[in-house]
This record gives structure tokens, sequence and C-alpha cells, in this order.
């Protein structure tokens, strides 16, 4: 076992020993005298703290870029990565990063506190070909600024060049590769980070330390750290298992290991369903996306979890394994209250298996949110919905925000199940949606609001299913046409 | 001494072009520094604040030993250790810096922890027990406010007499408006670095907008003349307001410790603190009658603006006189009796913010427009043309008698009409709505006429010091702050243009309270305006003595000395700037100089809220179109065309950047960003997982931004420039308009959409509810008929 954290900084190698586990990349790098990495929020949504991380691609010959929020990255997380600061963008003839320059140019910096951020989420835009306003939107979601307005700094990501890998990159990969061959168990002070390369390593540091921390991405649980200001004994990181980012698409469903990350599920849940896919493109942002994962989304068991819904509404199945052996629990039975799970003592989540629906399934999947990225859902609604001949004969509903836990709408399936799909029916779901919903008020929207939408969001479904051609029923639909 | 302005010539301008912000490149290498950013000198403690649970409790005990048992933790303060007078009041006494008996809001200061690592400081605050006995607390704007639970005494704005002829004019409307608060949410949250000397002295590197209120409030604190408090802030990572009067707490806290423990403090909140501790943009009740003729013509208008000011004054009483001489925005008002009326909350202590309760005033004038427009069955258009203010008639009087002038505003709508193409869509909106039960679209136009100058006269003067070092190049210093708005760079401009030297001559200083004393906060938009005339009278004072000195040493006339393009021409001679400079110097001529400006003309009466108090309008019009999805009261942003005026530019491209960074920034007020409190007055939204401002994706789809061209100042301002930085963001009430005109589309004509600000999709909704109940009982009605 490897004791100590090894990566990339600027282009350095840095070997790390002696800093408390759970210390946040971004404190480090800032006690490092890179100031370049502002906490704007220590939450990881407003990109003031963006750092490029380069991870070795499987065969070690490249890396991938991401951009990411390092308040929230614990320090071991980097291991056997390539870490990059708005600093080390400059090239070593002191020239900044084109990236750097457009920013500069357009008069994209005003007071200037988010600049690094947002020259780190162009400088990863900057490896990516494609170049349309949905790209360059997406690539700047994860990065507030309160003082520009935004639109120089999307002018500069439009007129941002697109850089090749250099050969350098497949050198550091092979690099970091050999360096962090061995599993790392890094340790300070009787905290311990381990990050195991099996499976079954990795169940038996959970069965030694049972109460440990299970990392995937670390979004969420590095709040704890944050913002709740806990110090976890030990971590147990997910993230190094091969087994567990795999997407595995078979011929009747699609199974997504459990620390496959938003981006890398992005294409195979689109294709499974577009809507689903959309729903995904709206989880954080590019930062987000790029750590968080399926398996952190189902065992956070939260009832704002957006991915639940619609693999409830799909009929998914979430695949556990311990030392015990393995199960499979319906996606809709695996949460039994509020952020509590069926998992037992030693159990993890090791992927979520998604059937595909039928052709001829309606699948529609809604995020109602105050603000389109980086927001979590007032309410989220996902439906799968089979009709022949004008007639539902099968549905499944499910929704978000609405209880403590993501619900399974069984009223409502029976309300429109039989009927003809109209609008009529859709309306007269009301009261079975209203039985099956049980929000409450907070910031982000009242308790009648989100039963309102609740309702509202079936007549959505029949608008956008059965609605008459040529009449605009999503605002998303509107802007297609603009 | 009236300063030139006019520009040397046209090819040699450093003023009236596009001068990239002075620290473009090292904000986006992360080369510039922030307070937090600096290395810490040795033996720096961190701080950490320990603040109330209780919205209005009386302190029992506040036990500071178990937090002062940890190793590593130097001292805790609470306001019995205040060496001075325990008070931070900006316009009147009576708040403290910590809490004394009583504490008066959830996160109200109670002591404050110096340690050896932030996380340690934050620990040792956790563990000082602090325990009290709960009072009443008022929590709510609308109940401080029909409880007359007042902050101070109410104001009024009088002309007229709205009180005979209100109740005989034709028509008389009701209203009512809930405006909401904001954040300031600038990226870089609050801190000071107190850095203590000798002779107790004290160096403080403040995130402040008003260096000169920290070191004057500093000094008060610690009980020490103010020469002994240096304060130095090189640029602010966002302001808008929030770091005028409220980095003073910080700061203050800082210096506080750092005399107790006499080394190094510095005190940075995270951002959960910073929203539960500092003040925001004031929420206001809006309540009017307005009577009006039948073609829109208002005759008479009575509003009451009540301002949820928290639980302090703070600079509450300027905002609210900012709120009532805006609430006529564009308009004139025959009649008119305006209130101003400080509620006081146990909330925090609400503060100046980007428009200073300008914006909160000028959305009672529209929506009053709105609802005598849809009321009456009229064009909104119309409406708002008919009732504008007509300078050189009898209808230029504003509720504060000052007269309008130069008022621009009717000839750059009709500019806009014809650029932004309106009338032809809004033939295109109605046709669509005609035929879209879901989504709907809305249109509106709204002009802004915002009044430059402090309201407080006194504020309304600025400094700077010059120095020309004998190589030729200058270092500049002024009394205003750089938080963004690149204000450093158009005033270098402005000294570069009187030398007619390169931009890069001049070094852009960090602003010292002992270069220039006694500044006013930048703020007020005013910040090019003061400084820049300041700083011009300093480099004229150089150039003069330069001519003088140059015209005898030629032996020309002063008139045949020239500065052009970095060089000195006095009749047949010509020397680079560099070189008169050193000859300059040689002859024992002074080449550093101070200089000074104060605003003329204008005055104020605060007593009767009478005078003039503004050197000249900033103006602007905006039209927006929305669609909103009336199932869930999501909405979009269509398209937003925006026509302001800068007068003659100092900079375009920065002008640019407020206008459209404004502009987002009141779309975010009055949209997307909510402050939610919880029923013990606990601020629900203290960070932006709940709080949201505007992301990229909020922007209009299609977002095109005009400065209005070939429009010197009229007012003898800086090379004819006009204030850029607060106006703007009124523009964004145009997005407010259009989303209840989508809403009112689903209604019949006469129906006055209920939507209050923000706009958020749940106030949309019920919004689109209300409309759809109206409508049907119409149709109820009709078919009963």
């Amino acid at each position: 076992m490897r004791t100590e954290i090894r990566f990339l900084l600027n282009g350095q190698s840095r070997r790390v020993t002696g800093i408390a586990p759970h210390t946040m990349l971004l404190d480090w790098l800032r006690s490092q005298g890179l100031t370049a990495v502002k906490e704007g929020c220590a939450e990881g949504d407003c990109g003031a703290c963006s750092v490029l991380i380069g991870m070795p691609a499987a065969d070690g010959r490249s890396l991938t870029w991401l951009a990411v929020n390092s308040c929230i990255l614990m320090l071991p997380q980097v291991d056997g990565c390539a870490v990059v600061t708005a600093e080390g963008l400059v090239g070593a003839d002191g020239m900044p990063h084109p990236a750097q320059t457009a920013l500069a140019d357009t008069h994209g910096t005003q007071c200037g506190f988010c600049s690094p951020g947002f020259a780190v989420a162009l400088a990863a835009l900057s490896r990516r070909p494609e170049r349309d306003d949905e790209t360059i939107l997406d690539a700047v979601a994860g990065n507030l600024c309160r003082c520009t307005g935004y639109q120089p700094i999307l002018q500069a990501a439009r007129v941002l060049p697109v850089i090749e890998a250099t050969s350098e990159e497949a050198v550091m990969a092979a690099a970091l590769c050999a360096d962090c061959a061995e599993p790392l168990d890094y340790g300070v002070d009787g905290r311990r980070f381990v990050a195991p390369h099996s499976l079954d390593d990795f169940l038996a540091a959970l069965e030694e330390h049972p109460d440990a921390w299970i990392l995937a991405g670390g979004t969420d649980l590095g709040l704890r750290v944050t913002k709740r200001h806990e110090e976890p004994a030990c971590v147990l990181s997910l993230a190094r298992i091969p087994e567990l980012h795999e997407i595995r698409r078979g011929e009747r469903d699609t199974v997504i290991g459990a620390a496959v990350s938003y981006a890398d599920a992005l294409e195979a849940v689109t294709t499974l369903a577009p809507s689903f896919g959309e729903m995904v493109r709206r989880i954080g942002a590019a930062q987000i996306r790029a750590m968080g994962t399926f398996g952190g989304n189902i065992g956070n068991a939260s009832p704002i979890g957006d991915t639940l819904p619609p693999l409830i509404a799909l009929g998914a199945t979430v695949e556990t394994v311990s030392r015990r052996g393995r199960r499979s629990i319906p996606m809709e039975d695996f949460i039994v209250g509020y952020r509590k799970t069926v998992l037992g003592a030693g159990e993890i989540i090791a992927a979520v298996r998604v059937p595909y629906p039928q052709p001829t399934t309606w699948v529609r999947v809604y995020k109602v949110a105050r603000r389109i990225d980086q927001d979590i859902s007032a309410v989220s609604a996902a439906f799968a919905l089979d009709v022949e001949d004008g007639r539902v004969v099968g549905a499944r509903v499910a929704y978000g925000g609405v209880a403590d836990r993501p619900v399974r709408a069984r009223d409502v399936e029976a309300a429109l199940t039989g009927r003809a799909w109209s609008l009529e029916t859709a309306r007269a779901a009301a009261p079975a949606v209203r039985r099956s919903v049980s929000p409450i008020d907070d910031a982000r929207g009242s308790a009648a609001y989100r039963t309102a939408v609740c309702v509202n969001l079936l007549e959505r479904l029949w608008w956008e299913t059965a609605g008459p051609a040529g009449v605009p029923s999503t605002l998303g639909a509107l802007e297609e046409v603009a | 001494m009236t300063p030139d302005t006019t520009p040397s010539s046209v090819a040699s301008r450093r003023v009236h072009v596009e001068a990239p912000h002075d620290s473009a490149v090292k904000h986006v290498t992360g080369e510039a520094r922030y307070v937090d950013d600096m290395p810490e000198p040795k033996g720096c403690l961190h701080a950490h604040l320990v603040v109330s649970p209780w919205a209005h409790a009386r302190l029992t005990t506040v036990d500071a030993q178990p937090a002062l048992a940890l190793s590593g933790v130097h001292a805790v303060v609470t306001a019995a250790d205040i060496p001075g007078v325990n008070d931070i009041g900006p316009i009147v006494p009576g708040e403290p810096l910590l809490a004394e008996a009583v504490v008066e809001y959830v996160g109200h200061p109670i002591a404050a922890v110096a340690a050896e690592t932030p996380a340690l400081a934050r620990r040792a605050a956790s563990l000082v027990r602090v325990e009290g006995a709960p009072l009443p607390a008022v929590l709510d704007l609308r109940a401080a406010y029909e409880s007359e639970h007042w902050l101070r005494k109410p104001v009024e704005m009088h002309r007229g007499t709205p009180e005979t002829v209100l109740p005989t004019a034709p028509i008389v409307l009701t209203g009512e408006l809930e405006v909401g608060g904001q954040d300031h949410f600038y990226l870089e949250t609050q801190v000071a670095l107190a850095i203590p000397q000798e002779d107790r002295d004290m160096v403080i590197h403040s995130a402040t907008q008003h260096p000169t209120d920290v070191q004057h409030l500093v000094a008060r604190l610690l009980g020490v003349p103010q020469h002994a408090v240096m304060v130095e802030v090189r640029r602010m990572g966002g302001g808008f307001g929030g770091k005028e009067s409220q980095a003073t707490l910080i700061a203050g806290i800082a210096a506080v410790l750092a005399r107790r423990t006499g080394r190094p403090v510095k005190l940075r909140l995270d951002r959960d603190t910073d929203m539960i501790v500092t003040g925001k943009r004031h929420d206001f009740l809006l309540r009017w009658r307005v009577g009006v003729e039948r073609d829109g013509r208002i005759l008479a208008v009575d509003m009451d603006l009540a301002a949820r000011c928290g639980w302090s004054v703070d600079l509450s009483p300027a905002v609210i006189s900012r709120a009532l001489s805006h609430a006529d925005n564009a308009y004139f008002y025959p009649h008119v009796r305006l209130r101003g009326l400080a509620c006081k909350t146990n909330t925090q202590s609400n503060t100046a913010f980007r428009g200073f309760g300008g914006p909160q005033g000028m959305i009672g004038a529209e929506a009053m427009m709105d609802q005598i427009s849809r009321s009456l069955g009229l064009d909104p258009l119309e409406v708002r043309r008919l009732n504008f203010y007509a300078p050189g008639t009898d209808r230029d009087l504003t509720p504060y008698h000052q007269r309008v002038e130069h008022f621009r505003l009717p000839d750059m709508v009709e500019r806009i009409l014809a650029s932004a193409d309106y009338a032809a869509r809004r033939k295109a909106v109605d046709a669509f709505n005609a035929a879209s039960p879901v989504i709907r679209k809305g249109l509106a136009l709204s002009p802004v006429k915002f009044g430059i100058s402090f309201n407080k006269v006194e504020l309304n003067q600025a400094g700077a010091l010059v120095h020309v070092y004998t190589d030729g190049s200058i270092r500049l210093n002024h009394g205003g702050t750089e938080m963004g708005q690149g204000l450093f760079v158009k005033v270098a401009q402005v000294v570069a243009e009187v030398f007619s030297v390169p931009l890069d001559t001049i070094k852009v200083t960090a602003t010292t309270t002992d270069k220039v004393p006694n500044t006013s906060a930048t703020a007020a938009s005013s910040g090019s305006d003061l400084n820049g005339m300041a700083a011009m009278a300093a480099a004229e004072t150089i150039k003069g003595r330069l001519v003088g000195f140059a015209a005898e040493h030629f032996d020309v006339s002063a008139d045949d000395v020239t500065f052009a393009d970095g060089m000195v021409r006095a009749g047949n001679h010509a020397v680079t700037f560099a070189e008169l400079i050193r000859m300059a110097y040689a002859a024992r001529i002074s080449l550093s100089s101070t200089g000074y400006y104060r605003t003329p003309k204008i005055h104020f009466d605060l007593a009767t809220m009478r005078g003039h108090p503004f050197f000249y309008y900033a103006l602007g019009v905006a039209v927006s179109e929305v669609a909103i999805d009336t199932l869930t009261g999501e909405w979009k942003a269509l398209r937003t065309d925006i026509l302001h005026d800068v007068g003659a530019s100092l900079n375009p491209a920065i002008d640019r950047g407020q206008v459209e960074g404004g502009f987002i920034q009141g779309l975010g007020w009055l949209t997307l960003e909510e402050l939610v409190w919880d029923k013990d007055g606990r601020l629900l939204t203290h960070a932006p997982s709940t709080y949201k401002i505007p992301t990229g994706r909020d922007l209009p789809l299609d977002f095109r931004v005009d400065l209005l061209a070939d429009a010197p100042n009229e007012a003898p301002t800086v090379f004819r420039s006009k204030a850029v930085g607060e106006p703007p963001l009124m523009l964004a009430i145009s997005v407010w308009l259009a989303l209840r005109d989508a809403v009112a589309s689903l209604a019949p004509v006469g129906y006055v959409p209920e939507l209050h600000a923000p706009a958020t999709p749940e106030r949309i909704l019920w919004a689109v509810m209300a409309a759809r109940v109206a409508t049907e009982a119409k149709d109820t009605a009709n078919e009963h008929a």
C-alpha cells in the first residue's frame, strides 16, 4: 500500500504526507501560495475555486481534462491526477493561456475574483472541438459572476481556439499511472483515506472501518466537511475501482456502475431516454457532473436526488454488493425514509440496472427549479407512459421533492391507466396527484407550489405527447423555434 | 478653475477609448491579489464570530472560558473589551460593533475569537457559551409597517395639494407592491487584515468601498486619533454597496482583536456567515393611491414607501431618501405626497445596494404606470409617454422641487422603438399568445431616470494625489476604490489625457487613507465623476507648472506649449514628456500635486426634502420580451434591447460592462433572488445552493446593448461623461413588466396582474392562476348575463 498522495501540480510532481486527509484541495492549494484559487462558497456552487484535473485514461496514454470544484474535493482525491490552477495555465514563457487571453481581451473581467475560475472553465472547454452555444453555456454554468452579466465571458468562449493535447500529456499520464499503481492508504494522526483498487479490498476495508465515510465523487459528502465541519476518522473511496466505472449496455438494459460520473453517464442515459439525459445535464453544473456519481445520488437517498424519479419510472434496480453477496433491489423500494436506504452493514451500491423502455413508451422527465443551471429541483417528475389506440395501457409515475423520499405515485398511475389519453384525463388525475405527494415549505418553494406543479406536469405530459402540432408546450420548444 | 473638458485630439485620445481594465490580465492569471491572498504577516491570527441564535434576546451569559481553554486560542473579545467607543453607526450612533445587553437579530455578533488557524477559531467560537432570554421579535416588514414600528420618524416629500386633488380625480386607483430584497453576493466575502504598529497605530487592509469610514470608526473603537489608523484597499472582489458601511464591522472586529493580542488578525467571513451577518438591499412594501384622467394622465400620487431597515439605522435614512426621490422615475406628478417609512425588524441591518433605494422607488412608478394602462385599457407605452416630464413646460418639477433639464428620454424611447422593432413585435407577441395555450409571451418597455450625486451634499467632494517621477512615470492616487467597476483605469485615462501620455505611463495604486484623506465612499455611481475631476485637477496643476517652466525655458508664450502623444512642444522645440520632467526637476519645479473637486450647484434640505440634490440625470431605456410557462411558472428572457446614456463615455468597454452587468443584476433582483427567513428569523437562503443569482444561461437569448451616441453630458462633468454604476440595474424593471404582460395575456382587458417582486416561478404561477380565475369569473358572469 502507498502512504503518500502523488499527483502533478502545474506540471510539477508533488508527494504529500502529513496533511489531514479531509483537507480540501482548495485550502491546500492556497496554503501553497496558489491564491488564484478562491473560496466563494465552499459548497461547489460558485466555481471560483475551479481547477483543472487531468485524469489518466484507462489505457494510461492520455489525460482527460475536467474542471472541478476544489472547495469540495478532498486532497487525496487528486491522487494520480494532474492538477492545474489558473497560475499553471500560464505558459513557461509567461504567456497566458488562450482562455485567459480571450477573457481579458473581451473585457470578461470586472472585479476579477471569479476570473481564474472562469479561465479554468474555458480552458477545459478549449479541449473540446465542438463549440455551439449549448456547449458554451454548459461549460460556464458552474461559474458565477456577479459583475459582468456574462456577455463578454460567453464571447470569450466563442472566440477561444480549440487546443489539442500535447505529447507531453501522454508522458504525464504514463508517469502518473506508474507512480500510483499501488493503492493509496493515506493516514495522518489516526485519520485515514483509503482508495482500494478492487471491490474485494474495498469490502474488506469497510468491514474493518464500518463507520467510514464512503466516498464516490464527494460533491455532497464534501459539504459535511466544509459546511457541517465534521472530521471523518476514515474515508473509503470507490473512485479507483475499475468495475464501478463500467457502463455495460446489454440487450435489455444498461448497467451503470456506481462510480460513473454524471458526465460519463450522459451519453448512455440519453440513449435510454433523451428526456432523462436532459435531466442529467441539469444536475449541478459541469464541475459537479465531472465528479458526482450515479451511485452517490442513489446512496445519498435525498428526496431531491434528480436521478431517482426517472430511475423509478424506468423500473430500474439497484445492484448492491457485500461480503455476503449481491442483491438486486427495485429502485422504488431502495429508499425507505429521509436519506435512509435498505443497505445493510458492509453493503454498498455496485451499479444501477436500467431497462430500456419500449420504443413506443413515452418517457418524460421534468425538473422544475428557479434556475436552469446549477439549481436543486423544487419538484421533479418522471413519467413512463404507454398509450395504445389513444388509451393509456401502462403508466409509471414518480416525483421528487414532494416527500421525505422520492415517491412512486401508484394512485396517479391508476388514475391514468385504462383511460383515453386526453387533457381531461390528465386533469382528472389531479386528486390522485394530491394524494400522492406531501411536500413541505422551504426556501425553494411552498408546499402548495410543489403540489400545483405536480398536478400541472401531467398536463405538460399530455401537451408534449399528444398535444396539437405547432403549439409550443415548453420553453425549450420555444427556444428551438427561436 | 474650470477644467478643460475637451479631449486633446481624436488621434491621441486617452479618454473615450476602450482601454482594458488595468488588472484584466492579472485577474485571469490569478496574480491580482485580494486581501485574503496577501502573504500573511508573521504571527497572524484568524478570527471567527460568535453570533446570536435569537432574533431578539437579552443576553444573560457570555462565557469565553471554554474557548480560551483551547491551545492556540489567543483572545475572545466582547463589547466590554473594546478600548474606545463601541459604536460603528455610519450616520447616527447606536450601532454597537459587538452586542452589549441585547441582541437584535439572528447573526448579531456578540463576541469574536482569535486563534492560530481559521478552523481553530471556528471551533473555539462554537465553544463560547452564550445564554439569553428571548424577547418578542418583529420579523416581517408588513407587520412592522402596519404596527408603525419605526426605526426613525417618517419622512415626507410633498408638492402641490394631493390631499384635495386625489379624491376628486376622475379615476382613483389603489395598489400595493411587495419588492424583495437582495443579497450583494459579491464573490469575495467580507474580509479585513489588521496589523498593529508602534504607537498604538493600526494598519488595516480592508475590502471596503469606504476606507475613510473604516479608518474613522476603527479609531473610535480603539480610542485613538484618526491619524493613528491607516486603511488600504487595492481592490475588492465586488462590492455593490455591501462593503460601504458593513465593511466596518469586519475591519473593526479584526482591529479590536489585533489590539487585544498585539498580533495581526485576519477576519474573513465564510459565505454563510457573510450572508447571515451582513445587511442587504432593503425590501420595500409600496402602497399607493393615484388619481388619473381617463386618458391615463396622472393628476396626483400618494404613496407610502416602507422599507425593511432591519435592526439598526445603518444607511437607511439615505436609502429611503433616494427611494422617495426616484418614486417618480421619469414621470411628472402634478400633486404628490411620498412617505418614507423606516421599519424596524429583527433581521440583518439593510444597507447600500446598487441603486440605493432608487430601484425600489422606481419600480413603484412603473407598477403604477402598468396599473393605470391596464385598468383603463390603454397602451402602456402611450401612458408612459403622456406622463413623461416635459422640460420647458410646467410639467418639469420633481417631487423634491428640482427642475428636470436635458431630458433625453422621449427621444431615446423613439430610437429604441425603431431599433427594437417594437410595434411589429407587439403584434407578433399578441398573435403568438392568441394561439398558444401553455406558453405565453410578454413585451414591455421601461425607462430609467436616475439622479446623480449623493443626496447628502457634503459627500460630493473628492481628492487626488498625483506624483510625476523623474523618468516621466506617474503615480496616481485618489479616494475612489476599485471593486471591479473599472474606476482605476478610467481615472488613469483622465490623467493620461491631461498629460497626453500613453496610459501605461500611469500607475494606479491602492487606495489609502494616508494619501487622500476624508474621502467619501465609492458609491452613488459617483466614482469617476468625483475622483476623475479631482485627479484631473491635480494633473492640471502639475501641467500648469510644466507649461510655465517650458515657456520660460524655451522662451515662448505659454500658449505655444502643447502636450501631444508623449511629446511636449514649445514653439519650435520638442522634447519627450520624460525629458521635460527631468528638466523641470533640475529647475526645481514641484512634480507632485493634490487635486480637489466638489460638485457644483447641488443643495438639499433633509428636513423639507427639497432642493437640487442631483447634478444631472443618467438615463436609459429597455425593451424586454419574455415567455412564461403557465404550467410551472418558469420563464425565459427572449430578448432585451437597451439604449443607455453614459454621456461622452470615458471608456465605452467599461461602461458597456456596467450596463450589461447592472441589468443582469437587476434581473436577478426581480426574478431569481429571494431571501427567505424562517418563523424564528433565521435566514434560510445563506449560500448559493439556496440563493440563486443569475448564471450565463439566464441572459436574454438575444441581448442588444447600445450606448447613446454623440451625447456629451450637458453638465460639465469629467470629459462630459455620465455616471454609470447604478442606473442600468433598473433597466431590468422591463423584464418584470414583460412578465406581467405575459400574465395579463391570460385575462381580459382591464385586468391587472397580481405579480410582486421577485417574480419567481412560484409567484408567476400564482399570478397565472389568479388571472385564470378572474377570466373564468368574467366568463361565468357573461354566461349569466
